[in-house]
């Protein structure tokens, strides 16, 4: 699931680099090497203002987190560093929304702006068995398991479930143009999809005022892994 | 919603090796909680089996070979008891649909189910005390009558007699048995095994037999409806008759009225050329004691090819052995006579043929007769029952109509061959069970429900690398010409204590539990749990299993199964760690100060512990487990 989460990383950052966003996608190189089948970060930020900071690796204050498993929404507190009222959370799921919010203490809860379920396996490209990349054939599998800190990705990035789960991030959080983030989507329609086909519960907002809400300084996107990263104790 | 673990004791919060209990500790494994890193969780669901599952009477068969399996014979016995009363009588005459059903069959042969049964219904027999019944209920004064001592009716006197219920069963024949007795010879069922069932049925008190009744003379329908309850197991004992020429003469016969007056004992005369008429397990019977009784030859004439024939597989062997002739794919066309006794018959090239109905209708060759002789001829075309005395809204050509439930009306109920044609033994003894069931549902003022849906594990389920292909254990039989000479020698033979054990050890368990411990041996997280070595007293450590679903794979019986995670939505299952990830949390970045800052007042803390504690004069403690010696 390292490569669903990466594209999806990817594909945001590279968009917004090319809005003219000061943008960067990093990988949490603790969990990076050799790790599937177990929870796994990445992270995109875009913003205004120049980033300073180039090798922080992780970012606790997540503002969008994107689980490429539905799992993880009763694992793990991804929303810790998240402001009240302004997260969007994506989950890659057939489950009812409802029955997924369940999983999600209040407190957690009270960090949502959004909350986005998408049938990303179902409106994804089917290859063979499943369009998972993990149930592919092993050599791609043994890639996808290796560390990709300063390769070039050998696949084509936003293939398979990444594209429907991009797809439905992007229009659920609108700050991104669709055809903009379309055009870095190797799976274009699949991504469209995603656009078209998703499910969004909207949470009252908070305390902020709206204007403040929509223009915000430095948009830290956090286009996320399995997880998001973790707030300061 | 619960939240397990997510704070680590301050004593224990710094990466300091050997502070830290590691998770195989049990202490540890309540810090680090890695459930949440699982997307499956191992689940243990037991199945049906599909031996259970074709048993008519729902007999747990995978439970009873598995206490064989480890010399619980009283266990075993008891087991069977649950759901059918005569383990002795189905362990010799059943068709046994079980190992028909057996997934075993599919990875070499299938178990010897039926001589296992009859095993442990012998063991059963030879008990001095009755083991069930010290624990009956005592009869609750409510007496249910019961038409027929046949398996159905037996069976349903005995499950309602395990209810509390007394019953009453009017018997036409001057022994109780039905079929058992009057269909079923003895060579295949030997007396004094009847006997000695029925008289054990009988020890459990609250059930009367009474012979000599028969249903529609000596006892009404108004007086069956009198009773609080009623089940009618008359089962089919009239043989349907064969419209040819001569079949009036003198020498033609029933199959079903020979093998009766033969399992009653009464006198009977039987040629040395015999054909019978027939291509069923009656036909088989009538030509097998024929042989035994008048010594000579004896060909079943069916209009059934040799593949079509609807004798079991090893009864026909059986009577091939003993000399049976065959002549398949021909009819009887006319019986020849002289004085009134047959001398011989006409048969003729014919095919098997059904009308929409389903009734059978022989298409005969033209111009292929021709004769042969023989002095005797028996009828053995199928069974129909006189059901004149019952209101005629309640019977359809020779069977006793009924509703999915076998109810016929009011609390009266219907089983057995009666209801269905004629069938096997082990299907009238499930009727009997489910009647009493369902008769025992009525009384007490609940509704009638349908058989629950039952998920049957297929072979493809079970993990076959496991199960090392042993051959089945060799069922004895005695030699075709002591079986030729004698109606009272079994044909077949019993399994020995060692070979039933054997047999037995062969059993796959499919999808039910049977303790092998597999999953507790190879969880590498030990993460399975087990409370004793028997079914079913696994558990998993659901906070720190990680899903790897190692065991659901080395599974042998399949009763492991892979559950998505999120199928589970109780708050106590939802563990979800703060440590999870990063437990330095931006160590390398924003909160590197305060991360240092944290370990040395840590530091501080602890050797200030150290010290009030009196300390034993050894070197400072130093986090990263270096003495502070140098030499």
């Amino acid at each position: 699931m390292d490569k669903e989460a990466r594209d999806v990383s990817s594909c945001v950052a590279t968009a917004a680099r090319g809005l003219g966003f000061y943008a960067d996608n990093v990988s949490d190189y603790i969990d990076d090497p050799d790790r599937t089948n177990c929870l796994v970060r990445r992270y995109a930020r875009f913003g205004d203002s120049p980033i300073v900071d180039r090798f922080v690796y992780e970012n606790p204050r997540p503002d969008w987190v994107v689980l490429v498993e539905e799992t993880i929404i009763k694992a793990v507190n991804f929303l810790r560093g998240t402001p009240e009222r302004g997260g969007v959370l994506v989950v890659n799921s057939t489950r009812d929304p409802e029955y997924l919010l369940k999983f999600l203490p209040e407190e957690m809860k009270a960090k949502l702006a959004k909350f986005v379920v998408v049938d990303a396996v179902g409106l994804a490209e089917q290859r063979g068995s499943s369009p998972w990349m993990f149930v592919r054939n092993l050599s791609e599998l043994a890639l996808d398991r290796m560390s990709t800190e300063g390769a070039e990705e050998r696949l084509a990035i936003g293939m398979g479930i990444a594209a429907p789960l991009i797809g439905a991030l992007v229009a659920a959080t609108g700050e991104l143009p669709v055809d903009a983030v379309a055009d870095v989507v190797a799976d274009r329609d699949a991504m469209l999809r995603g656009v078209a086909h998703h499910t969004v519960i909207e949470f009252a907002p908070a305390a902020r005022t709206p204007e403040e809400a929509e223009k915000p300084e430095t948009t830290q996107t956090d286009g996320t892994a399995p997880t998001a990263a973790h707030a300061a104790r | 919603m619960s939240v397990r673990g997510t704070r680590i004791p301050p004593h224990l919060q710094l990466p300091i090796a050997g502070v830290t209990p590691p998770p195989t500790e049990k202490e540890g494994q309540r810090l680090f909680p890695t459930g949440n890193f699982r997307f499956y969780r191992p689940v243990y669901r037991d199945k049906t089996p599909p031996c259970n599952n074709a048993c008519p009477t729902g007999e747990q068969i995978q439970k009873y070979l598995d206490f064989v399996k480890h010399e619980r014979f009283l266990d075993g016995y008891l087991t069977i008891l649950e759901d059918n009363p005569m383990p002795s009588v189905t362990g010799r005459v059943c068709y046994h649909p079980c190992e028909t059903a057996c997934n075993r069959g599919e990875h070499d042969e299938p178990i010897g189910i039926r001589s296992v049964e009859r095993f442990l219904g012998d063991y059963g027999l030879a008990l001095t005390e009755n083991p069930i019944a010290a624990a009956l209920p005592t009869l609750n004064g409510t007496t249910v009558a019961i038409v027929g001592s046949g398996p159905a009716g037996l069976a349903c006197a005995y499950h309602l007699r395990r209810r509390g219920y007394s019953s009453v069963i009017f018997e036409a024949l001057e022994k109780p048995g039905g079929m058992l007795r009057a269909g079923i010879p003895h060579w295949h069922l030997p007396e004094e095994i009847l006997d000695a069932e029925i008289a054990k049925l009988l020890s459990l008190g609250g059930i009367e037999i009474r012979c000599g009744v028969r249903a529609g003379e000596d006892v009404s329908w108004e007086e069956l409806r009198g009773y609080p309850a009623a089940f009618l197991a008359l089962g089919q004992d009239v043989g349907r008759r064969l419209p040819v020429d001569g079949s009036g003469s003198r020498g033609v016969v029933g199959a079903l009225e020979f093998l009766r007056e033969a399992g009653l004992g009464r006198p009977v005369t039987v040629g040395s050329q015999v054909l019978v008429i027939g291509g069923g397990n009656t036909a088989s019977d009538a030509a097998r004691s024929a042989i035994r009784l008048g010594g000579g030859h004896a060909t079943i004439v069916s209009l059934e090819s040799e593949t079509e024939l609807l004798i079991v597989p090893e009864d026909l062997e059986q009577a091939r052995d003993e000399g049976v002739a065959f002549t398949p794919n021909t009819a009887l066309a006319r019986v020849l006579a002289s004085d009134g006794h047959v001398t011989g018959a006409v048969l003729c090239d014919a095919t098997l043929a059904k009308d929409e109905s389903g009734a059978v209708v022989p298409r005969l060759v033209p111009g292929t007769e021709r004769e042969v002789a023989c002095d005797t001829i028996m009828i053995a075309i199928g069974q129909l029952q006189q059901l004149a005395w019952l209101p005629e809204y309640l019977s359809d050509g020779g069977v006793i109509t009924a509703d999915e439930h076998g109810r016929v009306e009011g609390n009266v109920f219907v089983g057995g061959d009666v209801m269905r044609g004629p069938s096997m033994v082990v299907d009238a003894l499930g009727d009997g069970k489910r009647a009493a069931r369902d008769i025992d549902r009525l009384l007490t003022a609940q509704a009638l429900e349908p058989e629950p849906d039952v998920e049957i594990m297929p072979y493809q389920g079970l993990n076959p690398a496991y199960f090392r292909h042993a051959p089945r254990q060799t069922i004895p039989l005695t030699p075709p010409e002591q079986r030729r000479a004698s109606q009272k020698v079994e044909v077949t033979l019993a399994y020995s204590r060692d070979a039933a054990i054997a047999e037995s050890d062969r059993c796959m368990s499919c999808g039910v539990c049977n303790g092998c411990d597999n999953c507790y041996i190879v969880c590498p997280d030990v993460s399975v749990l087990r409370d004793a070595r028997e079914n079913g007293h696994y558990s998993i450590r659901t906070t720190y299993c990680k899903g790897c679903l190692v065991c659901v794979q080395e599974c042998p019986t399949g009763c492991l199964e892979k559950v998505p995670e999120l199928d589970f939505d109780d708050p106590a299952d939802v563990v979800r760690m703060e440590t999870a990830f990063a437990p330095y949390d931006g160590a390398h970045a924003e909160q590197s100060a305060f991360t240092k800052q944290l370990i040395e007042d840590t530091i501080a803390e602890y050797d200030a512990a150290r010290a009030s504690a009196g300390g034993n004069g050894k070197t400072a403690f130093t986090p990263n487990g270096d003495s502070g010696v140098r030499s």
